[in-house]
């Protein structure tokens, strides 16, 4: 019965959503969308996953990190995720590489980016467009049909 | 035993496999927890997130204030809801401090945000967190005890176009127009227009004194990763209520306010380190009054000709401009981030009209009540915080605050410091500690309205030390939190002579348990209560708490809550203790669409305010609020 108390008492503490003092950055948000990435990313590859964030930050580094393998350089890279408003002519372009952006309009202007994750309506939000992955020859598991749209 | 106790946790976690809508719907959680700009080391936070304004049908700023711990909130006067200093009415502006975003929202002229950001709607606002701490350190501007920083929503997390429309059943009512969109070219977007009714009634003596009036309110934000670029502008106009009248019925009154402001901040190098801000602050204020008994307007009073100074009609109109440049340099290593900042700050009042007239029906062109009308603070910051260790963190700041004034007021050097550490020795375990050496300035308002015999106030200077402790249990957070404030020079409203200097040191304590209890993943139960002290007679509550229910299942949204302030006896009068009991509910037609409904003061038992019906004659007392119920919409499209 000891055993279990302890046991108990410790899941309790292990498990404890709440924080007391926030004293280091907030991150859940950040490793949720890392998680989500990798996800995506794995997902629409067939090998195994060199991710490229550009001006990728020294928390979303750390963060990513935990779950995939960063690229130092977008040449080394598979999949390029671009989640800042960067210089578009600085990032590399290869037919090889997948390009995913959090920009709902950059998706639709921009023919290189297969697909989005971004916020509407308050709500995340991933979208595929249908001609794009057939371009890239992406065939995306069955959980991820409910994102795909035919947009032109 | 252990056997089944594993089985258990093994098929707990297969029941939380990450799938994508999963990881969604954990996403979409951690950003309605709106964690991501609470700073521990500024102060004692109380925290309300985007979910909990949601689900408890937080309306307006003003319903999240008066339940806050070792906070009052009544109505003075003029009818305006008035936050005070736990144990006092008395209207400390300075002591609490407003920003939206990170611009201070308060008024050039009295540093009250009562008459212009007073009562905000929150249809546009993410989150609200409240510090207990000096404020200044952090923004550099002017200082304050007690500090809500309210955050728009982030326009990223929105691109949508939202409509909120809302109405009571004492006819008051709130429409409100949000949108946001994400550009093409990384910059974004929150737009926001409300119009807002409020009603304020009282019978007093067989007559209605009323506060009704009008506020619209009109907020543009547009930033990148870099910039960011606000405008703003908020108008009321209402009627006085009891206002100067010595015999608390008004004839005739009004007040308008109008305010705007615009702030741009700039962030340079990769890491951002380098931060300037330039804002600029207008407020344009007129109060007319009539009543045939007679103003208690304090500056134009001479005790010796009481007769032929008692105006029976004044008429205002004045204009107030801040401006505000502030730039800071931080500095950031694994386990020290040093950060040193100056600010600039040009304040300038102009009396566009200020007549009164006397019971002879004698007019006299006051103008401005004396010669100080410009004041520049310069202000010079450093703040170190340094990690000793995994679990100790160390803060220290000072600041020195140059106050150049003209006129007859003198300059002057406010000094002030504090330093702290944050002791986390586990996960679940955690303590908090200050001591803040501040001050806080005399206003332009509190010179107008200072007593005859001492014009020139001096600041107010606080000393006061914080501990707090912090403890998680599984789905339970407990939270215990002491200060102990002594205030020298306490800028203090005689209504009989106007403001004045407090000759003594006052001292008050408060202690505050706080215990939040996470009944299911969508249901939570929060416990609040508070005891405090003062060395002062009594004129307001001093213990209080609330509790509150909260939660969701399926397409509902419920939460009850009671907010409870003790009784208390001023001279001759009992006040009795306030039981605000709300509870309300949604219901979410589509994931777009949702219907509101919540009924307010439902014992009719809310907070009551003190009137002193002559200048030194019998008090009155009167509700802050009445039972109501409120009905809304929203919809995002």
């Amino acid at each position: 019965m000891k055993h279990f108390i302890l046991i108990g008492l410790l899941t309790i503490f292990t498990y404890a959503e709440n924080y007391t003092f926030l004293v280091k950055p907030y991150q859940k948000e950040i490793e949720l969308e890392a998680k989500i990435i990798t996800e995506i990313a794995a997902s629409s590859l067939n090998e195994p996953l060199k991710l490229f964030i550009p001006e990728i930050s020294k928390l979303e580094k750390s963060v990513y990190a935990q779950y995939t393998t960063l690229s130092a350089t977008c040449e080394d890279a598979n999949f390029i995720f671009i989640n800042k408003n960067v210089d578009e002519k600085s990032i590399c372009r290869s037919k090889n590489t997948l390009y995913f952006t959090n920009n709902y309009r950059k998706l639709l202007s921009d023919e290189r980016y297969f697909g989005a994750f971004f916020w509407n309506k308050s709500r995340p939000n991933i979208v595929f467009i249908q001609r794009r992955l057939q371009a890239h020859r992406i065939h995306l598991p069955s959980s991820f049909e409910q994102f795909i749209e035919s947009i032109e | 035993m252990i056997k089944i106790f594993l089985c258990f946790a093994l098929s707990a976690s297969f029941a939380f496999s990450e799938t994508i809508d999963y990881l969604l719907n954990e996403y979409e959680r951690a950003s309605d927890n709106s964690l991501q700009t609470v700073d521990e080391k500024i102060g004692h936070v109380i925290h309300y997130s985007q979910q909990e304004i949601r689900l408890m049908q937080y309306r307006t700023l003003n319903d999240i204030l008066r339940e806050l711990p070792v906070f009052n909130v009544n109505s003075n006067r003029f009818g305006l809801s008035t936050p005070s200093l736990v144990g006092t009415k008395t209207t400390t502006s300075g002591f609490f401090r407003f920003f939206i975003n990170d611009h201070e929202l308060s008024s050039g002229y009295d540093q009250s945000t009562l008459l212009s950001w007073g009562d905000l709607p929150l249809d546009f606002i993410d989150h609200v967190e409240i510090y207990y701490g000096e404020s200044s350190f952090s923004f550099g501007n002017e200082t304050g005890i007690y500090y809500i920083r309210i955050y728009t929503k982030e326009p990223e997390k929105e691109n949508a176009s939202e409509m909120n429309l809302g109405v009571n059943s004492k006819k008051a009512y709130s429409q409100s127009f949000t949108q946001s969109q994400t550009l093409e070219n990384g910059w974004k977007y929150l737009m926001f227009v409300n119009q807002s009714r409020t009603l304020k009634e009282s019978d007093y003596k067989n007559q209605t004194l009323n506060a009704n009036g009008i506020r619209r309110y009109l907020f543009a934000d547009a930033s990148n990763e870099t910039s960011r670029v606000t405008a703003a502008y908020t108008d009321f106009s209402s009627n006085n209520y009891a206002g100067l009248s010595i015999d608390a019925i008004p004839d005739d009154g009004r007040m308008r306010s109008k305010d705007f402001f615009v702030d741009v901040t700039q962030f340079f190098l990769d890491d951002r380190s380098i931060k300037t801000n330039l804002s600029f602050d207008a407020n344009k204020r007129d109060y007319y009054e009539e009543n045939a008994q007679g103003l208690w307007l304090v500056p134009v009073l001479d005790l010796t000709h009481l007769g032929l100074t008692i105006p029976v009609v004044f008429d205002e109109e004045l204009e107030v401009f801040k401006t505000n440049a502030f730039l800071s340099k931080t500095f950031a290593g694994d386990d020290n981030t040093f950060l040193t900042a100056i600010n600039v700050q040009h304040k300038s009042y102009d009396v566009n009209h200020r007549t009164t007239t006397n019971f002879l029906h004698q007019t006299t062109d006051v103008g401005a009540y004396n010669d100080f009308d410009t004041e520049t603070i310069g202000s010079l910051i450093v703040q170190d915080s340094y990690r000793l260790s995994d679990d100790v963190t160390l803060v220290a700041n000072a600041k020195s605050d140059r106050h150049r004034r003209n006129g007859f007021m003198e300059d002057s050097t406010d000094s002030l410091y504090r330093i702290g550490a944050i002791y986390t020795p586990t996960d679940y375990l955690g303590l908090k500690s200050f001591y803040t050496k501040t001050a806080i300035a005399p206003t332009f308002y509190t010179i107008d309205y200072a007593a005859f015999f001492d014009k020139e106030l001096q600041s107010q200077r606080y000393r006061f030390y914080t501990v707090e402790a912090a403890l998680t249990l599984g789905e339970s957070k407990v939270n215990v939190t002491y200060d102990h404030v002594a205030i020298d020079d306490f800028i203090y409203y005689d209504p009989t002579v106007g403001f004045l200097n407090v000759d003594h040191t006052i001292h008050t304590e408060g202690l505050i348990f706080d215990y939040e209890y996470a009944l299911s993943r969508n249901d939570k139960l929060h416990l609040n209560y508070y005891t405090s002290t003062l060395s002062e007679t009594i004129n307001n509550s001093t213990k209080g708490g609330y509790i509150k229910y909260m939660g969701s299942y399926q397409k509902w949204d419920y939460f009850t809550s009671l907010i409870y302030k003790n009784a208390y006896r001023y001279e001759t009068i009992r006040v009795p203790s306030s039981y605000n009991v709300s509870l309300g509910t949604t219901y979410h037609l589509t994931k777009d669409l949702s219907y509101s409904i919540k009924i307010n003061n439902i014992l009719d038992k809310s907070t009551r305010s003190l009137y002193q019906e002559n200048v030194s004659g019998t008090f009155m007392l009167e509700d802050d609020s009445d039972r109501s119920i409120f009905v809304s919409l929203q919809w995002i499209f």
